[in-house]
């Protein structure tokens, strides 16, 4: 804490960000929490119905908690993918000596293909007349038993429409993983090794522990963006089959103007990410703890 | 309710701290008052709509605006366009909840259109296009794919369409099978020209309306419109004879491979080039894809082999052969709010020259009398398909998709797709559906 | 750990046998090691670089080519029509321009408002403060969706439907909460010494933020650009409902232009346009690239 500082200080510096994110965000959702009371189509007039809408959503609603399993199954598919993937590249990265610079740009382009034509592609890769990229190589090396119109077949449709969007963000992930990873005095390392430490050892032993506070934050950055997770899914199943509490609550809205309903859902997806993000804490600092 | 409304919106714009007190009210006429006096005084109007950018309808009125602009000094017609239905669905909701529509906005026969028309918000058409002097110009069944289920009209078509079943004749004549007479000839066909490895209807499943047209078919066939009239309030359910009919034909058509495999992610190019690369034998479009299947572009293997049929009938069926999908198209609706003597004045020029203009364009017009000019490298079925837009007869089947509350359709457009691929079974397709509709059809069309 | 004080010169020997692993017959462990990191790393960027190519190399293939022809095989015609057609239907340079605009205008306010949200919470500290970080972490779960009907409504009514603003206001705003959370942690490890120091000297907290706080925050800021430009640049939901005229359509709604009749959509020109699209950001990435690169290093250090 700053000696020198008066309340003056502390508003003008507080008030501008809270005002700009109250008008942007909290006023929006506040919004929200009232329509979620109501029955409105957007054009008659607003109906109250209390907590129906809440009723509906927790006792009446099989297709919502189906989207529910979908989003937490949607969920894990993406933090092992750009956890997971990033953490390897990032270890992997380590152990080069040349051209990491170079990897570190490729592995994360695919951030910045825009969502459309990311749609498109996996579109492509999935398909099965004409036959697709997965397909085919399925084929290639005898498994062609295995090969399936993997957006069409409900068995399949949800894992294929987590992979692209863990496939897309694993490259930022493995950059912030990486960079911490770099920080760790090179000394620690050398010396660890000169030990006899093998690889597994040097990652469970020294840099995983040493990362902590970043992993934290990119878990929490990949858990909440996951539960938000809307595009990739929207656009390529068209949210059918693989539906997720985003997509439905989209269509909710926007296809079958429901909007208390939908609202409804909204403020369950907060509370759902507030849950998480407790849950996250709580579970990392029981760790550090002990 | 009043109250809470006005609650609402007054909790809605709290935060709006510099309410626009000036907003420029536009006036609001009637729905029936359709020739408001006043001088025409030319100023900007907008038309939010959902056609390509380039299609003929945008390029005919593009040509048409600006010829009236040069009489009229300081009009200009703005188009405002999003060609994905999806996304243009959810700009028009979001505009109409915040009472925002533009002078003219496009929407489909949906309940949420009636309900808009219910509140006063749109033009009576029919009553317009009566004073206009123009009403007796369309084609009768390009006027009733607009109305709504009353029978009044509020949106003004553009175009005039038939669908059809284009085949590739050397396909099924190397499977051995002649085009289908009736609707059940359907699943046998396809075994057959699945035997033979050929994909026997290419299906855009992405899209969805494609698959739910083939609901439609078959209750249109026994009872014509009357079914999904009912079914959509629930009054006829899917366990109906008719229902349960159609929802076992559409069984049989999944359990006999009539589509290809993973067609409900296919989307609309790809499933065209199956049919127009040789691969598959049927494609149900409409004639909107002419440009594509009846000109010397297409790849002359194929060109020659394509010929068309229309919908099969049933034995003993309500409607006849030339009855069938015929579409005019999204329509126009135009805004009480903001209707002035300038918006009828270029909506009856734009209406009297548009027949010309966009029957160049190689297109079938809503109207009689100006005909279609096709493209220089049309092919004989071009010309033939246009004629049947002629030929069509007095009732046209109407799509489930405009018919049905949203809600129902969402859901009934995701059981189709787990209907076909064998994912449920009739039993439980008819129970899913019948409890969706009667939860959600009463309410959308109470009175 | 043993041997801190002898630790240069082991490293230097460390250092030479390692680069000259190959031609030691007992290093052979290490050089299997190497060669599976290798294939390793092959593999995976093949995996993430692959569908860029595919992008690319199908935007001059020829239409037929694409619809009939095996999409991944090589193509047999190069052509640029694609491209032709793709700047004919569609605005592409206004579009990458609105992108540009939008994506400053909101960078610039998630930084400059991040950072001041941050330095009061983080250096300042106040009473309440705690339920105010709160307030602020809740953005960062807040699903962008539920917010566009209210704020539809609420752009209409004071007049900023299709403008600007009504992208910027929205992406900034959700973005500002994970910012803050990333300006605080580095801010948490700034030495409080430093800041006690600079207090005796007798500098208030605005000098301190301007000439402490600031120039020290320069890695965090390449950071939070880094990854907020990536998702503004593709963004779609805010500017599909706010945007109504042409001249201001992002790229990713520019795109939608290209869609046609009933879902019919020119794939090859539109790949084309994509192409075309992408090619800033990616030039930006690429020249930037080990700027960003260090922002995150020095930002994750401490963050």
């Amino acid at each position: 804490m700053l000696p020198y500082r008066s309340k003056k200080s502390v508003l003008i510096f507080l008030l501008p960000p809270l005002l700009f994110y109250g008008l942007g965000v909290l006023m929006p959702v506040i919004q929200s929490l009232f329509l979620s009371f109501f029955e409105w189509d957007g054009i008659s007039d607003m109906q109250f119905v209390g907590l129906g809408n809440y009723a509906k959503m927790f006792a009446g609603d099989a297709v919502f908690w189906q989207a529910f399993g979908n989003s937490m199954i949607y969920m894990m598919i993406c933090l092992v993918l750009q956890l997971g993937g990033a953490l390897l590249v990032a270890t992997l990265l380590m152990q080069l000596t040349r051209g990491r610079e170079v990897i570190k740009t490729l592995y994360l382009l695919p951030a910045v293909i825009s969502t459309v034509a990311i749609g498109f592609l996996f579109q492509r890769i999935y398909s099965m007349d004409p036959v697709g990229l997965l397909n085919r190589l399925l084929q290639v090396v005898g498994l062609g038993d295995l090969a399936r119109p993997w957006l069409s077949d409900t068995h399949t449709v949800l894992a294929a429409v987590s992979v692209p969007e863990g496939w897309r963000f694993s490259g930022l992930y493995m950059l912030i993983i990486y960079a911490a990873f770099m920080s760790i005095l090179a000394e620690i390392e050398e010396a660890a090794k000169l030990d006899g430490v093998n690889e597994w050892q040097l990652f469970a032993k020294i840099r995983f522990p040493y990362i902590r506070p970043v992993w934290i934050t990119t878990v929490v950055m990949a858990v909440t963006y996951a539960l938000r997770g809307f595009d990739i899914p929207y656009l390529l199943s068209n949210g059918r089959h693989g539906q997720l509490v985003t997509t439905y609550m989209y269509r909710t809205a926007f296809t079958n103007t429901n909007y208390g309903y939908a609202s409804a859902m909204s403020v369950f997806i907060v509370v759902e990410c507030l849950v998480a993000v407790g849950l996250i804490f709580g579970l990392m600092k029981r760790k550090v703890d002990e | 309710m009043r109250t809470m409304k006005t609650l609402a919106v007054s909790v809605l714009a709290a935060a709006a701290l510099v309410l626009s007190g000036c907003g420029t009210s536009t006036s609001s006429v009637k729905p029936d008052d359709v020739n408001p006096e006043g001088e025409i005084k030319p100023h900007e109007i907008s038309w939010l709509l959902s056609r390509p950018v380039d299609g003929g309808v945008i390029t005919a009125m593009k040509q048409i605006a600006a010829d009236y602009a040069k009489d009229h000094e300081g009009f200009e017609l703005k188009f405002i366009t999003t060609p994905d239905r999806p996304s243009y669905i959810q700009k028009l909701e979001t505009l109409a909840a915040a009472n925002k529509l533009p002078e003219l906005f496009d929407i489909d026969a949906t309940p949420f259109a009636a309900k808009l028309a219910k509140k006063g918000s749109m033009v009576d058409v029919e009553a317009m296009l009566k004073d206009m002097g123009l009403y007796d110009d369309y084609r009768t069944s390009a006027l009733d794919y607009q109305r709504f289920d009353d029978g009044s009209l509020y949106m003004v078509p553009f175009e005039s369409q038939v669908e059809v079943f284009f085949y590739n004749k050397a396909l099924l004549a190397k499977a051995g099978v002649d085009i289908p007479k009736t609707l059940d000839d359907i699943p046998q066909m396809c075994a057959a020209l699945n035997k033979a490895g050929i994909t026997p209807i290419t299906m855009d499943g992405q899209d969805m309306w494609p698959l739910e047209r083939f609901m439609a078919y078959y209750p249109f066939r026994e009872s014509g419109n009357d079914y999904i009239k009912k079914l959509k309030k629930g009054e006829a359910k899917l366990s109906d004879e008719t229902g349960r009919k159609a929802v076992q034909w559409m069984a049989d058509l999944g359990s006999s491979g009539c589509f290809q495999e993973g067609f409900s992610s296919t989307g609309y190019a790809d499933a065209q080039a199956l049919f127009t690369s040789g691969k598959a034998a049927i494609y149900n479009t409409g004639s909107w894809d002419l440009p594509t299947l009846g000109t010397e572009d297409l790849d002359a293997s194929v060109r020659d082999q394509i010929d068309y049929f229309l919908l099969p009938v049933t034995d003993g069926g309500a409607t006849t052969q030339n009855e069938y999908v015929a579409p005019s198209g999204i329509g126009m609706a135009v805004n009480t709010k903001g209707y002035d003597p300038l918006v009828r004045d270029f909506l009856k020029y734009a209406l009297e020259q548009y027949p010309k203009v966009y029957g160049a364009t190689g297109q079938v017009n809503p109207t009689t009398g100006d005909g279609t000019t096709l493209p220089s490298n049309a092919t004989d079925l071009y010309q033939r398909v246009v004629d049947e837009s002629d030929n069509v007869g007095d009732v046209t089947a109407m799509p489930w998709d405009t018919q049905l509350d949203s809600t129902s359709n969402t859901r009934l457009q995701q059981e189709l797709v787990l209907l076909v691929q064998g994912d449920v079974s009739v039993d439980e397709f008819i129970d899913t559906m019948d409890g969706v509709i009667a939860e959600n059809g009463p309410k959308a069309f109470a009175e | 750990m043993t041997g801190v004080e002898s630790l240069p010169s082991m490293r230097s020997w460390y250092k030479q046998s390692f680069n000259n692993v190959e031609g030691y017959r007992h290093h052979r462990r290490i050089t299997v090691h190497r060669i599976i990191t290798w294939v390793l790393i092959a593999i995976i960027m093949v995996i993430q670089v692959y569908p860029l190519l595919w992008l690319f190399i199908t935007s001059v293939r020829t239409e037929h080519d694409f619809a009939a022809g095996d999409p991944f095989g090589i193509p047999q015609q190069f052509t640029l029509d694609n491209y032709a057609r793709a700047f004919e239907s569609g605005n592409l340079g206004r579009y990458i321009l609105n992108s540009v605009i939008v994506t400053f205008g909101s960078n610039f306010f998630i930084v400059i408002l991040g950072m001041m949200a941050a330095y009061a919470l983080q250096v300042l500290r106040f009473k309440g403060g705690k339920i105010i970080r709160m307030i602020f972490m809740m953005g960062i779960i807040v699903p962008v969706q539920i917010s566009l009907v209210p704020l539809f409504i609420d752009y209409s009514q004071v007049g900023l439907l299709d403008t600007y603003w009504s992208m910027i206001i929205p992406l900034a705003g959700f973005s500002i909460p994970m910012s803050v959370f990333l300006f605080s942690s580095f801010y948490q490890y700034i030495p409080s010494e430093t800041y006690e120091a600079a207090s005796i000297d007798g500098a208030g907290p605005y000098r301190i933020f301007a000439q402490i706080t600031l120039p020290l925050s320069l890695n965090t800021i390449v950071t939070v650009v880094l990854v907020n430009s990536i998702f503004i640049w593709n963004e779609f939901i805010f500017a599909n409902t706010f945007v109504l005229t042409d001249d201001l359509k992002t790229i990713p709604l520019g795109l939608q232009n290209y869609i046609g009749a009933m879902g019919n959509t020119d794939w090859t020109a539109t790949f084309a346009a994509v192409c075309v699209t992408i090619t800033p950001l990616m030039l930006v990435f690429l020249v930037l690239n080990k700027a960003m690169i260090q922002g995150l290093e020095g930002g994750a250090t401490k963050g």
